[in-house]
């Protein structure tokens, strides 16, 4: 039952894409959207700084939440090793919320969908980008 | 040519097996839990008190009534407990585990009905359509559960219910009290009493000051830290404060206890096994270890005093008093701490040796001139779910009501109702009878009254023997004489853990 302080600054370091030689495209899949309110907050990220908000996020994109699912893509991505996080940002206030404790009470959910009650880590969120194009399926929790 | 004829009569026995009835249940496929259960209750018809419930909601039923019902004792009993163990192949094996289940018996015109409601939580919702478990359990580990967004994404609403000002409430101990339709019983959702508090901790067990505020408490050990939120709910039942109680150890606390002064907080030692699993599968109570005690006055929340006691394993607190410069607290201890980590777990299999008598009274008694506490016993076991009548006087122990095991019993669970005396060391019993299993007894005080200990107790009965359940009334100065009148309906509902009555003229 443990959680942990879950925060997801990483959103605040909006829109940097990296040039890249050789590109894949990243299909994101996010499911299990509750509402159609607010927007859909996505970070890809290649490091475990940049997980924790030490360093820029690769790409970041902002969609209207629709109820159940939504689509969309990361273009040009080079080959490597990447990480997802996502939250609805049911209130439009640009940021996860969260109660006195920290425990969130909107949205979020990682690549790899861990099943952890915390902050997934890098590592457990780490997915590889090859030359061909990669899909990812997200469920928000 | 040898090696391939033993492998064709290899094959051939095992076609020859597997076409046999039962081969496939019998020595490929262990029994599910749910058959498992149902081959129990086959045989011992008292397992009905651990049934799972497969239906939505049960009646308006007219009760039948043997005896008299007094005229004046009108309103309505709220009763929650854990109703839904079981969806597919998967039974919960913790009895805390189960989706909780309002209901109401309405007194009225001389009329007794009962209603019920599984509550509509998150989760319920959730796994309703699903058609299975995936929501992770607070005592049983669902294969496959999906990663969840917080607490009270795994809320039962299971264990308790409250009225505060004129809102009823479904409550559990790890998130969000449940507001209900006091009519309907619809779950109205997860109560937010303030912004920074969505999915905060509510536990079961609020306390009522004379003038209908109550206070209460949420666990922080299931948030990786420790301590406690104390809540301040008005009489209108709006949000008064909060605070925070730091505490630098973990601690299991269910309930707590409060005198006119303090309010007092009892935290079980415990630790967390390392490996994955439920919560209640991984908490190790850690007898060796004593409980620490704050004691903290309601005027000055930020300032509690700390006590230690020699460990003791306790669900519920009783009522608590001033005397002679100590503050005493009652309540059931148990003495069998894998008993109360997971209560009647073999029922919950469907097996037979549950035990839930393992428990005595006990006083906590802390000496505020000596800052020592220590626990006194009176030679009273076998009972739990201690009632009292909120309007004894502080400086006195109260009359406790507990339901309680005496002999004969079918069934290894309460079957009598107890009224316990300590200060003239006098224990009064009706037994109900031997296929009967008694829960909770309410304390509703008589209309007018205001004598402690004038009132009635109301309290649920199950009868397995005879395949019902009920609502009992007795005169609370005269369990001996047992009741005054039984309302039953003619089906079994499972055993609730906690009430809440609504006086109604």
């Amino acid at each position: 039952m443990k959680m942990l302080l879950l925060s997801m600054p990483s959103f605040i370091a909006m829109g940097l894409f990296m040039a890249t030689a050789h590109a894949g495209d990243l299909s994101v899949t996010i499911s299990d959207i509750r509402e159609a309110k607010g927007s859909l907050l996505i970070a890809v990220v290649n490091s475990d700084a940049a997980w924790n908000n030490e360093a820029k996020p690769v790409a970041v994109q902002k969609v209207p939440a629709a109820q159940g699912e939504v689509k969309l893509q990361f273009k040009d991505l080079a080959p490597g090793a990447y990480a997802v996080q996502v939250f609805h940002d049911e209130n439009g206030n640009n940021k996860l919320d969260s109660n006195f404790l920290g425990i969130p009470t909107e949205g979020y959910g990682f690549s790899n969908n861990p099943n952890v009650m915390r902050k997934a880590h890098y590592d457990e969120a780490r997915f590889d980008v090859g030359a061909d194009a990669a899909n990812v399926t997200i469920r928000l929790r | 040519m040898q090696r391939r004829s033993f492998m064709q009569s290899v094959l051939l026995a095992s076609l020859a097996a597997a076409g046999k009835p039962g081969f496939l249940r019998a020595e490929v496929l262990a029994p599910t839990g749910p058959e498992l259960f149902a081959a129990g209750l086959a045989r011992d018809p008292w397992l009905a008190g651990w049934k799972s419930v497969g239906v939505e909601s049960l009646g308006p039923t007219q009760a039948s009534i043997e005896g008299r019902w007094p005229g004046s004792l009108t309103g309505t009993l709220y009763r929650n407990g854990p109703a839904r163990f079981e969806r597919g192949a998967l039974r919960y094996q913790h009895w805390f585990d189960g989706d909780g289940m309002m209901h109401s018996w309405r007194i009225r015109d001389g009329q007794i009905s009962h209603t019920a409601r599984m509550i509509a939580t998150a989760k319920f919702v959730q796994e309703e359509k699903a058609g299975r478990f995936e929501v992770r359990a607070s005592g049983t580990t669902i294969p496959g559960a999906l990663p969840i967004r917080n607490n009270d994404s795994m809320n039962t609403a299971n264990t308790a219910v409250v009225r505060l000002g004129d809102r009823v409430f479904a409550l559990w101990e790890g998130g969000s009290a449940y507001e209900i339709d006091p009519d309907t019983l619809a779950a109205r959702g997860p109560t937010t009493w303030r912004s920074d508090l969505v999915a905060a901790p509510f536990s079961a067990h609020p306390l009522l000051e004379r003038d209908g505020s109550a206070w209460n408490f949420g666990s922080l050990d299931f948030f990786g830290t420790t301590g406690l939120l104390i809540w301040r709910i008005g009489a209108d039942g709006a949000l008064v404060r909060t605070a925070v109680l730091e505490s630098k150890e973990p601690g299991y606390l269910h309930s707590f206890a409060m005198t006119q002064k303090y309010l007092v907080f009892t935290f079980m030692p415990y630790r967390m096994a390392e490996d994955k699993g439920a919560f209640f599968e991984r908490l190790q109570f850690t007898p060796d270890r004593a409980c620490r005690i704050a004691l903290v006055p309601k005027d000055a929340l930020d300032a509690p005093r700390w006590f230690e006691a020699p460990f003791a394993a306790i669900y519920h607190f009783a009522d608590a008093y001033e005397h002679r410069g100590e503050v005493v607290v009652r309540a059931a201890r148990h003495r069998d701490i894998e008993e109360a980590r997971s209560p009647m777990a073999a029922a919950m299999r469907g097996e037979r040796d549950s035990s839930s008598s393992n428990t005595e009274l006990v006083s906590l008694r802390l000496d505020l001139a000596r800052n020592r506490a220590r626990w006194e016993t009176h030679g009273v076991s076998g009972f739990e779910f201690p009632t009292f009548d909120a309007r004894a006087p502080g400086n006195q122990p109260a009359l406790l009501y507990a339901p309680a095991s005496v002999k004969p019993a079918n069934a290894p669970f309460f079957n009598a109702i107890s009224s316990i005396d300590t200060r003239a060391e006098r224990v009064d019993v009706h037994h109900y009878g031997a296929d009967v299993m008694a829960e909770e007894h309410l304390f509703v005080p008589r209309p007018g009254s205001t004598r402690p200990g004038d009132g009635w107790l109301v309290g649920t009965l199950l009868d397995f023997g005879r395949g019902r359940s009920g609502v009992v009334v007795l005169d609370a100065a005269r369990v001996k004489e047992g009741p005054l009148a039984i309302a039953w309906v003619p089906y079994t509902v499972p055993l609730g853990f906690h009430g809440w009555f609504v006086h109604k003229a």
